[in-house]
């Protein structure tokens, strides 16, 4: 692939900036340490391949954003076709309960406990509850995720609601 | 001043790992990721070819006009199909998808992709073996050099015809399934939004 000017430049830049973004995405998306190192990979090659089309249609966060949850969303489909040992992302949500309960207990801090928790999440649930930990606005998140600013706000309410009740369950048993 | 959520700070806190990747290892992904592109249509050809190779030895050697005929049939079926096998990998490197496209509309996009993909299996991979087959099977069962009565060569037809168009019947149900599931995920996806 031919670079284009400014190719490499404005990769650096995404990198400098988001990269702990994207690690930690990758950590939400993937709990295998060998795949996530591959996703994060990808990532970054479909972030530097992208900018060979960078066209300012947006801001470079919102780009870096949508670039990086794209990539990520297309690992979790295909390993949903590819892995039979792992639990449909769809129908996970609906299983947590007593077994991801079980799970949650095992992990020892937070971290841990928030990104299984997030896993297990259905795809725009996930990439909207990412976005606001990275401390965007509704208004940011609606713009890279493409809902409206309204149904970004609902959908942050009702995780955040369900994300405290599933926490608060695990630290009382 | 609005305080952080607790959640937001843990998160933002989590421990980085050292990555580093330079543009020559990017570089080299990208090429990878074209090269495997490239590796699987040559199975492709090469498959194709193979089927060619089969039936003009068929041609070669059994003087029977219309076997020869259905053999004709299935050659330019493999030739269509690698014609269109060229043209659409043509498409894909032009467009591809649009990585940079809110997440809605490239979850959107993707899902239309494999929707037309499923709908174009049948069209252009399996539809143009149709004739050939048809008429080849029926040549052979047909023959006049067969010495059999004409129920044992509908027999022989139907036996022969029976598995394939089992194939193709389970291949349109399959599709019509995963179609199913697409449309599905589509009207979700519209009413999130």
């Amino acid at each position: 692939m031919k670079p284009v000017p400014d190719q490499d430049q404005l990769y650096f830049e995404a990198a400098e900036a988001f990269g702990p973004a994207l690690q930690r995405l990758a950590r939400a998306t993937e709990a295998n340490d060998e795949r996530r190192r591959d996703l994060l990979q990808d990532m970054h090659v479909a972030l530097w391949r992208s900018f060979a089309r960078f066209d300012g249609r947006c801001s470079l966060r919102t780009w870096v954003y949508r670039v990086a949850h794209n990539t990520a969303a297309t690992h979790v489909d295909r390993e949903r076709r590819t892995r039979r040992d792992t639990v449909d992302i769809d129908a996970a949500g609906e299983l947590a309960g007593a077994d991801s309960l079980a799970r949650q207990l095992e992990e020892r801090d937070g971290v841990n406990r928030l990104n299984a928790w997030i896993r297990r999440l259905k795809p725009p649930d996930r990439q909207v509850i990412t976005l606001y930990l990275e401390d965007l606005g509704a208004d940011a998140i609606a713009e890279i995720t493409g809902f409206t600013p309204g149904a970004v706000a609902t959908r942050i309410s009702r995780l955040k609601t369900q994300l405290a009740k599933d926490f608060k369950e695990t630290t009382h048993v | 001043m609005s305080e952080r959520d607790p959640l937001q700070s843990l998160w933002i806190h989590q421990q980085q790992e050292n990555f580093k990747v330079t543009t020559a290892q990017l570089r080299q992904h990208a090429t990878r990721f074209q090269s495997k592109i490239r590796t699987r249509n040559r199975i492709e050809y090469a498959a194709a070819a193979l089927v060619i190779g089969v039936f003009a030895w068929m041609i070669a050697i059994i003087p029977e006009p219309m076997v020869r005929a259905g053999a004709g049939l299935i050659i330019l079926g493999a030739l269509y199909v690698c014609w269109k096998l060229h043209t659409l990998a043509g498409a894909a490197d032009a467009g591809g998808l649009d990585h940079a496209a809110s997440l809605a509309d490239f979850h959107r996009s993707e899902l239309l992709r494999q929707r037309m993909a499923l709908a174009a299996v049948w069209k252009w991979y399996l539809a143009p073996f149709v004739p050939g087959m048809l008429v080849f099977i029926g040549a052979v069962a047909f023959t006049p050099e067969l010495d059999a009565p004409l129920i044992a060569r509908v027999t022989l037809f139907a036996t022969t015809a029976a598995p394939i168009a089992a194939v193709f019947g389970l291949v349109a149900w399959l599709n019509a399934r995963a179609v199913k599931a697409l449309d599905k995920e589509i009207k979700a996806l519209e009413e999130a939004g």
